[in-house]
């Protein structure tokens, strides 16, 4: 690992970025910074219309029904029509609630999301910043979207918000610690806590990746890792801070038009940070799936690597639809004894017995 | 150049915040600007190159400490109305003149050249996570192995503990 280069800060060295230091020498910094932003927010904005439109689809193909079939081939426009709908609806704020920060709690988990995705490896040279830190920042910036919950909740003036926030609350801080552990578990197996120097530790045949590269521990792991980012991203069958048929929607009871569309998109947005972390952490990142053939791995190699990345966070997006109906909502205290009792120690023992296989050198 | 305005500009909110997070009438509008002032701080970190100690900043205050802040202020009630203390004249100006007195304090300190302030800040300035991770590990005289090998297992006490508390709980409702 120590032919990388010594800059991680911004390694946009693609040939988009290239060209531009070509083109104008001097303001390169500043317009490839302005490149990489926007072309972000234009992910941020684009993912969560086509992430709603396809957990419409599964869920509606899980149930055998077609889902959104009209607006579009196969559906595909509904969910933009529901965006513009949500965006030009009226805005209402519930009597009594606290003006600034009803408005101010939306902006959150949005700006979570986003913060996040800065530090995803989408290819070699496709990231905007690489933190030495990548792990710690990631786990720090999320937690803004347990604020933006927390505060909506309390914001809205109503019991029912405050309830769900409430839950959500106790609930992500929980669930946190599992996932931290587990992150923390790929840090001391790659040796480093940079997303990208940690896909490229897992350069080689699939049995490389971490999922198979610990026997059987790093399947575990990943396992753990699904269930306790499902819980952090509040979806079922962990959905207990919106439970509809309990809490009428939770903490975004009172919210409307463009402040719940924030959430709701959020949500989405944060689906697939989540995803991507389990693809970087587990699935070799943007590194294609070599099964040591040598045609078949010449071809997959051909294939850029922000495909790939994309394809594996959409596995992972599949299942995490996939688990939302299969299993039915957990109730309160069942959701804390599993992370208290069971997922906490689970995570004990298993970063133990991982620390004592790589001290033994019992690696794959 | 750019670098002096970003630094201007962000103590400037880092000292609004800071004002506003003690001034405000209401707790949770003052917990907000906490946040904002955490976040400042960091930002100041990241331009002392202190990319480590921004990070554990944003993780530790933002991700934890200001989360059970807002949980313990949230499961107050009377949170809505402003809480409005008055302060007496006599009590004003003392606080004041303290403050004076250490601010002049420390511009005396920090503005006169010391040789040893000056080596230290030059050894300080770029310092990577893995340096800091050696240094924590270190076995020799500078080592902190000993202080970081009994904060590690205080936290695991503190998480085994945890899962204590929760068993013990279930138990005796199941007794009762």
């Amino acid at each position: 690992m120590n032919q990388l280069p010594t800059n991680h800060a911004f390694p946009t060295h693609n040939a988009i970025g290239e060209l531009i230091r070509h083109l104008f020498p001097g303001g390169a910094v500043y317009i490839n910074g302005f490149l990489t932003i926007a072309s972000l927010l234009l992910l941020v904005s684009i993912l969560p219309v086509f992430l709603i439109w396809l957990e419409r689809k599964v869920a509606a193909h899980f149930q055998a029904r077609l889902g959104p079939m009209r607006v579009g081939y196969h559906g595909l426009l509904q969910s933009t029509a529901d965006g513009l709908k949500l965006i030009f609806k009226e805005v209402l704020k519930p009597e009594g609630a606290d003006t600034f920060v009803f408005f101010l709690a939306p902006t959150l988990p949005a700006t979570a999301t986003f913060l996040v995705m800065t530090i995803l490896p989408f290819d070699r040279h496709l990231q905007v910043a690489d933190p030495a830190g990548g792990v710690v920042y990631a786990l720090g910036v999320s937690s803004l979207s347990i604020l933006g919950i927390l505060l909506a909740g309390w914001a809205s003036n109503n019991k029912y918000s405050l309830l769900g926030a409430m839950r959500s609350g106790a609930q992500m801080i929980s669930f946190e610690i599992s996932l931290a552990l587990i992150m923390l578990l790929i840090v001391m197996l790659t040796g480093t806590a940079s997303l990208r120097e940690i896909v490229l530790s897992q350069n080689g045949t699939i049995l490389d990746w971490w999922i198979f590269k610990l026997p059987f521990l790093g399947l575990i792991a990943f396992v753990m890792y699904m269930i306790s980012s499902t819980a952090e991203l509040n979806r079922a069958p962990f959905d207990i801070s919106e439970a509809e048929s309990e809490l009428t929607g939770g903490f975004a009871t009172e919210y409307s038009g463009i402040s719940f569309a924030m959430f709701f998109f959020a949500e989405f947005v944060n689906m697939f940070v989540s995803a991507g972390l389990a693809t970087t952490f587990f699935l070799g990142g943007f590194l294609a799936p070599q099964i040591g053939i040598g045609a078949i791995d010449a071809a997959f190699n051909f294939i850029p690597g922000f495909i790939w990345f994309f394809l594996k966070t959409f596995l992972v997006i599949f299942l995490y639809m996939w688990f939302r109906w299969t299993f039915p909502r957990v109730r309160v205290d069942q959701l804390m004894y599993l992370e208290w009792k069971m997922l906490l120690p689970a995570n004990l023992v298993l970063l133990m017995s991982s620390g004592f296989f790589l001290a033994m050198g019992w690696i794959l | 150049m750019m670098s002096d305005l970003l630094f201007y500009g962000l103590v400037t909110t880092l000292v609004l915040l800071s004002l506003l997070a003690v001034s405000l009438p209401n707790l949770l509008h003052g917990a907000i600007a906490l946040i904002g002032s955490f976040f400042a701080t960091a930002a100041l970190y990241i331009m002392l190159q202190l990319e480590f100690v921004a990070l554990s900043q944003i993780m530790l205050y933002i991700g934890g400490i200001i989360i059970f802040m807002l949980i313990i202020i949230l499961l107050t009630s009377g949170l809505g109305q402003e809480n409005r203390y008055m302060v007496k004249g006599r009590r004003r100006a003392a606080g004041a003149g303290v403050s004076a007195l250490l601010l002049i304090g420390l511009l005396l300190t920090i503005s006169q050249p010391s040789e040893t302030l000056q080596k230290a800040t030059l050894r300080a300035a770029p310092v990577t996570m893995d340096d800091i991770g050696f240094r924590l590990m270190a076995t020799n005289k500078n080592g902190f192995i000993i202080p970081f090998e009994i904060i590690s297992i205080l936290l695991l006490v503190a998480l085994v503990g945890a899962v204590v508390i929760a068993r013990r709980d279930n138990g005796q409702e199941q007794e009762s």
